[in-house]
């Protein structure tokens, strides 16, 4: 609870009237093989940027070993039929270009961003990645060990650790609680298992291209139908993943971290998929909460008691399920107030409604934020592919920002109610267990691990 | 005339506008024995001005639909904020408010060093390889106080520090005439600069601050240091060459050179390190922020190596690259690469450079650096010439003169043995 009353500001000059805002037109087409594609104009700059998502991932594959999607996404950059590696990335230089090649839960995506006027040879290099991928053996053993010594350094990460504990403990025998290999697992990838996946999940039938930039629209779905029109290849059959578990009660879970000088706090509970009809109000109780500077559980824990540096709190929106999460890395003394006011603070919207005047202003935040995304070309790639991915209505853009505005303080006590699950959040604790076992035990009975996973005793 | 200079620089993308101040003093020529004030400082300006209370700052902006954060720099300190162009008007009024009249006490002091000391652990004491290298080369490297000490501050320090320097360095350096405004976006000129008059124009100029002289004695030897790495798992070694005088031929040189090394994945040293003889897992690096400094720097490489490397082994093969560089050169084919690669970067630099909700960051923060250091905003039209100018000879001759083990300092991060861990 802020001790000290705030005080208001005099003489700010009111708004001038707003500026409309337009979203740029998009042009989606399907190529004759499937291939979804979405173009969309901006002239900011001579470049454009695109993305080409496999909508499956490491949620499709997890159960032959962890990390497969990743680790497939990493060496296909690494050689096709007709380059080598280091062609690959000389390639990318002459054509002034940027690549990135990722997996996550339920995409896989070749990220990429170039001059306009190199627009098809960035095309087809594209295309080659995923299409004529070869997986050098040779490459292929040089990231396998690489990533051995990668999973080794991210244990040593206490916001890597409690992310990795919330997942494990929110989502039990589903795919989602598989963040990272085991380095067991890593030294057990085997080549032939990476081309399985890349067959699998790297189809036109399962792609969505979407390109954003400095061209002309219909030029532009020529040159894509000309590069990828005759790739052939079905999607992946869907497959059915346990339920998480229904969690009930608040539990803490400690993992001991010897040596830190801080406590890294993550809880958490399940919450609801983008596509869901109440994800904007969600969306609005969580920047009230602790998704913006202005929101109360900064003003609080950080501005009013300076217990930390970096309080915030999200939702993250897989396909499947979505989980509401707060985070804070706080001084080891101050654990136990500090998880007392993010209860607090989640007990309130639960219980008293939301002041006009602030409703008011956190409306006007999203809905200026959501604009902030039409300034440049990868903000408009990123608010695209977000409506496709996540199958929003077509007019999910042009309607967002009324749709902030109609909700009203009722609205957001029932979302608080019934997203901002206190009585069953989850706590994950990464710290130095001496100094934090007592404060985080207040909160709920304790489970230990160490930092690599396992269980420890009491 | 308080001498506040204002850039406006309009464009019709989209109904946003990014307001910047910049004030022409960064961590370097903080006070001796206030390690780590410049940047509490900047954690302070958004504690309260005359007419705009605590939380009023932040408040004010994100209910208008803006974003806003200030970040502190070697030479500059800067204050931003992207909204939508409604509010033009009262980002402006605020930050007039907090040039003009800073208001802060005791208790904001004390709540903000405690924040701080949080960002200080939650960047560099409790993380692997936290400050490596920015924070462990420079007192390696340096022997001028400016360059070699603390910039996030040492923990007595910030503890040193009262609200009287708070308000001896707000009214030594955050006068209008060592600042810079900067308007971008959705802004008609014309109405830009009267409003800018209308708020920033009856602030009372200030005298010139003084600046210490940052220049580095001669260096004539290799330097090293070594650190402890608490948590990591893999020896570290940080390389750092200091560069030549900015906006030299010298230096555009340089700066392709940097990127003939540490080009990303195409990069020699990435290749060479990672790639081809694989003993390291990371290696990259360059000049940090090419054209955001006015003082001695370094282009500074990272380098995470296998265990199973010894330093000297790792550092060998480093300076195999280099070596190859300096005596036989780059090919024509490359240089060309290089300068694509460069020109398509300048243009991303400039329309973005905070991710998609900070746009225009990186034009403000070209514009105020060439207007503070070079009192010329245009170079941001022409800078791009002199790098596209390089030639191979160029990148031969620099390469030979400044990559010289005189010219550089070594840090090597060790792990401490798990032994040893288990014991403390």
């Amino acid at each position: 609870m802020a001790t000290r009353a705030p005080e208001m500001a005099i003489g700010a000059p009111a708004l001038t009237p707003e500026r409309p805002v337009t979203w740029p037109k998009r042009t989606r087409a399907r190529l004759s093989n499937g291939l979804q594609v979405v173009l969309a104009e901006a002239h900011s700059i001579p470049k454009f940027h695109g993305e080409l998502f496999f909508r499956a991932g490491e949620a499709l594959v997890s159960d032959r070993s962890v990390g497969l999607a990743e680790m497939t996404s990493t060496v296909l950059r690494t050689g096709t039929t007709k380059r080598t590696s280091r062609q690959i990335e000389e390639d990318l230089r002459r054509l002034g270009a940027d690549l990135g090649a990722s997996a996550g839960q339920d995409t896989s995506a070749i990220s990429f961003a170039g001059l306009s006027e190199f627009a098809e040879p960035l095309l087809q290099l594209v295309n080659e990645l995923s299409r004529q991928a070869s997986f050098p053996e040779s490459e292929f053993e040089r990231e396998r060990r690489q990533k051995l010594e990668e999973v080794k350094l991210e244990r040593t990460s206490p916001g890597f650790l409690a992310g990795e504990r919330l997942r494990k403990v929110l989502f039990g025998a589903h795919p989602y609680a598989r963040v990272s290999p085991s380095e067991e697992q890593v030294a057990a990838y085997r080549r032939e298992d990476l081309e399985s996946v890349y067959r699998e999940i790297y189809t036109p039938e399962n792609a969505l291209l979407v390109l954003v930039g400095d061209f002309e629209p219909q030029a532009m779905l020529k040159i894509a139908e000309k590069i990828f029109g005759d790739w052939e290849g079905k999607k992946p059959a869907a497959k059915e993943a346990p339920a998480p578990p229904q969690l009930r009660g608040r539990r803490v879970y400690l993992v001991h971290n010897p040596g830190s000088v801080q406590t890294q706090i993550l809880a958490g509970c399940h919450a609801i998929t983008r596509k869901h009809p109440e994800w904007i109000r969600l969306g609005l109780a969580n920047s009230l909460y602790g998704g913006a500077f202005n929101s109360r559980l900064v003003m609080n824990i950080r501005e009013d008691k300076g217990y930390t540096y970096s309080p915030r709190s999200g939702v993250t929106p897989l396909l499947q399920h979505g989980y509401f999460s707060v985070s804070a890395a706080v001084r080891n003394d101050v654990v136990a107030a500090s998880l007392t006011e993010i209860f607090y603070e989640l007990d309130k919207l639960r219980s008293l409604p939301v002041p006009a005047a602030e409703l008011a202003d956190a409306q006007n935040y999203l809905t200026g934020v959501f604009s902030m995304g039409l300034a440049t070309q990868e903000g408009l790639l990123a608010q695209f592919s977000t409506a496709e991915l996540h199958e929003l209505p077509e007019d999910y853009l042009e309607t967002y920002r009324d749709k902030v505005r109609a909700l009203t303080s009722t609205d957001l006590i029932s979302t608080a109610r019934k997203y901002f699950d206190s009585a069953n959040l989850q706590i994950v604790v990464v710290g130095d267990r001496a100094q934090i076992e007592e404060q985080a035990g207040l909160f709920g009975e304790v489970e230990a691990y160490d930092n690599q996973g396992k269980r420890i005793s009491a | 005339m308080n001498g506040l200079r204002v850039v406006i620089a309009p464009d019709t993308i989209a109904p946003v506008v990014t307001v910047g101040v910049y004030y022409k003093i960064g961590f370097r020529l903080e006070p001796q024995g206030r390690s780590g004030f410049a940047h509490l400082f900047e954690h302070m300006m958004f504690q309260g001005s005359e007419n705009a209370p605590k939380m009023q700052h932040i408040k004010l902006i994100n209910s208008s639909g803006g974003v806003l954060n200030g970040s502190t720099m070697y030479d500059v300190t800067n204050y931003y904020e992207a909204v939508p162009s409604n509010a033009l008007e009262r980002v402006l009024w605020l930050e007039a408010d907090r040039m003009r009249a800073l208001k802060v006490d005791e208790e904001n002091l004390i709540n903000q060093r405690d924040v701080v000391k949080e960002e200080v652990r939650v960047n560099v004491l409790n993380q692997p390889y936290g400050g490596f290298p920015w924070l462990d080369m420079p007192p390696v490297a340096f022997r001028n106080w400016a360059n070699a000490h603390n910039f996030y501050g040492d923990f007595a320090d910030l503890d040193a520090a009262s609200l009287a320097d708070v308000q001896k360095f707000f009214r030594t350096y955050y006068v209008p005439n060592n600042a810079v405004l900067l308007v971008l976006g959705d802004v008609v000129p014309q109405e830009g600069l009267a409003l800018a008059e209308k708020y920033f124009g009856p602030i009372p100029a200030g005298a010139a601050p003084p600046f210490a002289d940052p220049a580095e004695p001669p260096q004539t030897e290799e330097r090293r240091g070594h650190v402890e790495e608490k948590f990591g798992t893999l020896p570290a070694i940080a390389i750092g060459y200091v560069l030549p005088q900015r906006r030299t031929s010298e230096w555009y040189a340089m700066v392709l050179l940097d990127q003939a090394l540490h080009g990303g994945r195409a990069g020699r040293i990435h290749r060479e390190l990672v790639m081809e003889k694989q003993i390291a897992v990371e290696a990259d690096g360059g000049v940090d922020d090419v054209f955001g400094y006015n003082g001695p720097t370094q282009m500074t490489t990272r380098i995470l190596h296998k265990p199973e490397y010894s330093a000297e082994q790792t550092l060998a093969a480093f300076d195999a690259v280099l070596h190859e560089v300096q005596e036989k050169g780059i090919s024509q084919e490359e240089l060309d690469q290089l300068k694509v690669k460069w020109r398509s970067d300048y243009y991303s630099t400039l329309e973005g450079g905070r991710g998609g909700y900070m746009p225009r960051y990186g034009l403000m923060h070209l514009l105020a650096c060439f207007t503070l250091f070079d009192n010329e905003p245009e170079l941001v039209n022409t800078i791009l010439e002199g790098f596209l100018n390089v030639t191979r000879e160029e990148i031969q001759t620099v390469a030979k003169k400044y990559l010289r083990p005189e010219n550089r300092a070594l840090v090597f991060r060790t792990p401490v043995s798990k032994d040893a861990k288990e014991a403390a």
